[in-house]
């Protein structure tokens, strides 16, 4: 007598999980089975093809955002045993009182910690000694040999160079926003995507967990340099992903450029800057393709979306020779800049960037 | 400074936690943190800020639900039911959230070799990871579990809310989908 297929129980035969009556009855089954022995083989397979997945390192950064998550909402402190339940309400009473009362008394919000490194840096045009204060719509500005240090919050810090003019445009636990008018400011931020912003005239860089150099002149042109995670730097519904070790250059009028990695040649910077913000699009295109290495996908796919329709193929080409096309991305769907398809091919080319 | 070599965690440590001992939330932190940041990032495609974010909710939810664990159960078992929960509960949040998801970044990975030397073992990497995305979120969370955590039947069941039955057929259909999608791969290398 033929008994029942076996195929969904067939991992937990291979892991030895089945009961012993269970386990006997599969073997038996599979004695007389080709069907659920070719599907044993290819589970046992699915389950060896495994181990390419690599364990990876949670980044330090996220035990700092829970600290400081801790800091800014002392509800999640752990409750003590068999009290949690009147701490709770406690909290929550003393929490809305306090916020009440922080309403009336700071109408602005909180203010961050201004440290002076060099020279006599200005909160609102009062020269600061030591370390001072600043709050929303407050300035810090700093002249030629002038430098401070603003902590934002409890996610990171931001450094202010020389000839730098800048805004705190909002200072709340959800929203951390700075408007640089003109100069450089270093960001290091410890906490989760999208808490930290710096808005320029040509621009706004969207903190995705990372560290980075950005600097603007009045007119809105200027540059952001990312050393340490992921910036993405948006304007007017477009928006360049710039990782650790590139940088992208923004324009007044015209926004963010396309990102490209600092040791790329100069000769596919200088292509670029022509594809990006001047005429002759077609002749940079060439030399940019022409010039680019597996690394460089980071500027062809981003490409991919900005050149002419008729130029689109010899990007995805160029890509293509590069770095194999995964499965899930047509040519047909990428020359439609399909969003999906070309998320999942930036996903799949993020591993070389 | 604790210190934790097994891979449970003793009921001193837990009772430290209870209380506020933020050392030996930090203990637990460490001891946990790459298995459930890897699960996270594998199951969101590799979206380096999702896994955070996950990673982020999963130990805050710990610290303040820490006082729920009785201790019936292992506390690894209490812990990945927290991470399936989630996962599945931001996954399904970022559904309705196509812009936003759209946008999704990943960490930069390369190793210090060459492209060319690590090519083919980069290439199967990427097969893999492709093929472990495209499952769906039910056999994806339960494949990811068993292999980074090891865990019994027993175990993921209490994790994933179902029956050891419901488990067994999870895993076996999702690795056979992995080994379906797989097979170009298989056939190349011959």
């Amino acid at each position: 007598m033929f008994t029942r297929h076996v195929s969904r129980r067939l991992a937990a035969f291979i892991d030895g999980e089945l009961p012993p009556p269970k386990a006997r009855q599969a073997e038996v089954h599979l004695g007389r089975c080709a069907l659920c022995q070719a599907d044993r083989e290819q589970i046992r397979f699915g389950m060896e093809i495994l181990e390419h997945l690599p364990s990876v390192g949670a980044p330090e950064a996220i035990w700092a955002s829970i600290e400081a998550a801790c800091r800014e909402s002392p509800s999640r402190k752990p409750p003590a045993a068999h009290r949690w339940r009147l701490a709770f309400a406690a909290t929550l009473v003393l929490t809305l009182v306090g916020a009440a009362y922080w309403r009336v008394a700071h109408p602005f919000g909180v203010r961050w910690e201004v440290v002076r490194l060099a020279g006599s840096p200005a909160v609102d045009a009062k020269h600061i000694r030591g370390v001072g204060r600043i709050g929303a719509g407050e300035w810090i500005e700093t002249d030629s040999v002038s430098r401070a240090s603003v902590k934002v919050g409890q996610i990171g810090s931001v450094e202010i160079a020389p000839n730098t003019r800048v805004r705190v445009v909002t200072a709340r636990a959800g929203e951390h926003r700075l408007a640089l008018e003109r100069g450089e400011i270093r960001a290091r931020i410890y906490a989760p995507p999208r808490l930290f912003f710096v808005d320029i005239r040509s621009g706004t860089a969207v903190d995705l967990g990372c560290e980075y150099v950005l600097n603007t002149d009045e007119d809105g042109s200027g540059l952001l340099r990312v050393t340490k995670g992921w910036v993405s730097f948006q304007w007017k519904g477009r928006e360049s992903l710039v990782p650790a070790g590139a940088s992208c250059q923004t324009r007044a009028l015209l926004g963010p450029g396309i990102p490209y990695f600092d040791d790329a040649s100069e000769t596919l910077k200088q292509a670029l800057e022509h594809f990006s913000f001047e005429e002759g699009q077609s002749d940079a295109l060439s030399i940019i393709l022409g010039e680019s290495r597996v690394r460089d996908t980071l500027t062809l796919w981003h490409l991919l979306s900005r050149a002419e329709v008729t130029d689109r193929e010899r990007v995805y080409d160029r890509i293509a020779v590069l770095a194999p096309v995964p499965a899930g991305v047509s040519r047909e769907q990428a020359l439609k800049l399909d969003p999906e398809t070309l998320r999942l091919w930036k996903e799949e080319l993020a591993w070389t960037w | 400074m604790v210190s934790l070599s097994d891979r449970e965690v003793s009921a001193e440590i837990i009772k430290s936690c209870r209380s506020g001992d933020r050392e030996a939330l930090r203990a637990l932190y460490d001891l946990y943190k790459d298995r459930v940041y890897s699960i996270s990032l594998y199951f969101f495609h590799c979206d380096q800020a999702a896994a955070s974010d996950v990673t982020q909710q999963v130990f805050l939810k710990l610290m303040t639900r820490i006082g729920q664990f009785r201790g019936d159960a292992e506390f690894s078992t209490w812990l990945y039911r927290l991470v399936v929960n989630t996962c599945m509960d931001t996954a399904r949040r970022r559904k309705s959230y196509v812009e936003i998801s759209d946008r999704l970044v990943m960490e930069v990975f390369a190793g210090p070799g060459s492209p060319e030397e690590d090519y083919s073992r980069a290439q199967m990497a990427s097969s893999v990871r492709a093929a472990v995305s495209a499952l769906p979120p039910k056999f994806r969370i339960a494949v990811l579990l068993r292999y980074f955590e090891d865990l019994s039947y027993v175990q993921m069941a209490k994790a994933l809310h179902c029956s050891m039955g419901t488990v067994a057929s999870r895993l076996s259909r999702g690795h056979k989908i992995l080994a379906e999608r797989l097979r170009d791969w298989v056939g190349t290398k011959g």
